[in-house]
């Protein structure tokens, strides 16, 4: 293994693990706003 | 009914919009990846961690254009009062402390095997921590209030005045003595590099740009969807009130 890979590894991965994770985490975030509407607008029409 | 199918296809056409920027932002971070780790040869100097700058450079790229767009939407906010503009800077900047933050770690890995330290308390480093401080701050404003324009206007005056910071960060290389390197690609003289090396770096650049596109699409249908919710689940409350 070349001297410092593991650096360049470390990067790499950081950069996939921030940018993975916060569009996981936007999904997440839209699924629960959808839900929490959902949720509003059958509590309504249940009266 | 016109109206109905009208916003039901822009509402298609926006997803499968947003589907399309995801497909081609994987694309071009997967070429990207190869061309750095793979493609371009290691730094005569350097040597491997040189390849760290394939991601360093263009996440300190996004953070300057995120806040750029943070200071555009913010002044279009205070002149036209529209909600739209607001969302596009609250998104913009949350985005901006993701990749300001991603930027300070990357240049600590690849600080420690070239500078012998994790950080130092150089010009560069310095400005780019007050940076992410003040969109910290800006995020952390836009919780205080619960009055939308109200939360609105405070944001939008500290993304104006916050971005002052950002040429502060490009230009404290040039104006203070640095251990930082100064400008590579964009300088007067042409770029410092060349070959396989600037062509991997161009398309890093390209595929973060592709990215936070895609992020901000994403980003911004969350802002719709919770402020819908909040509407909604504030309604009954102010029929009460009335």
């Amino acid at each position: 293994m070349a001297p410092n890979a593991g650096y360049v590894i470390a990067a790499f991965l950081v950069t996939a693990l921030a940018l993975g994770g916060y569009t996981l985490r936007l999904f997440a975030r839209a699924r629960l706003a959808k839900r929490r509407v959902q949720t509003i607008a059958d509590r309504r029409r249940d009266g | 009914m016109a109206a109905t199918a009208e916003r039901a296809l822009g509402k298609a056409t926006s997803r499968s919009g947003e589907h399309l920027l995801g497909i081609a932002a994987l694309v071009a971070l997967g070429v990207s990846a190869v061309l750095s780790l793979v493609v371009a040869p290691p730094d005569s100097v350097q040597g491997e961690v040189q390849r760290i700058m394939y991601v360093h450079v263009p996440a300190a790229w996004l953070a300057y254009l995120s806040f750029f767009v943070v200071f555009i939407a913010s002044i279009a906010y205070l002149k036209t009062r529209r909600t739209r503009w607001d969302r596009v800077a609250a998104a913009s900047a949350e985005i901006g402390v993701l990749f300001t933050s991603l930027a300070i770690v990357l240049g600590m890995l690849w600080g420690k095997p070239v500078w012998g330290t994790w950080w130092t308390w150089d010009p560069r480093l310095t400005t780019t921590a007050v940076l992410l401080l003040i969109y910290i701050a800006y995020l952390a404003i836009r919780r205080i209030t619960d009055n939308p324009s109200r939360r609105a206007r405070w944001a939008a005056v500290i993304g104006i005045v916050g971005f002052i910071d950002v040429p502060i960060v490009h230009l404290s290389v040039v104006w203070w003595r640095s251990l930082h390197q100064g400008p590579t690609v964009f300088r007067l003289g042409g770029p410092e590099i060349g070959g396989t090396m600037l062509l991997a770096l161009l398309v890093a650049l390209a595929a973060f740009t592709i990215t936070y596109a895609y992020l901000m699409t994403l980003r911004l249908r969350v802002g719709r969807l919770e402020e819908r919710a909040a509407r909604e689940a504030l309604s009954p409350l102010v029929g009460a009130e009335r």
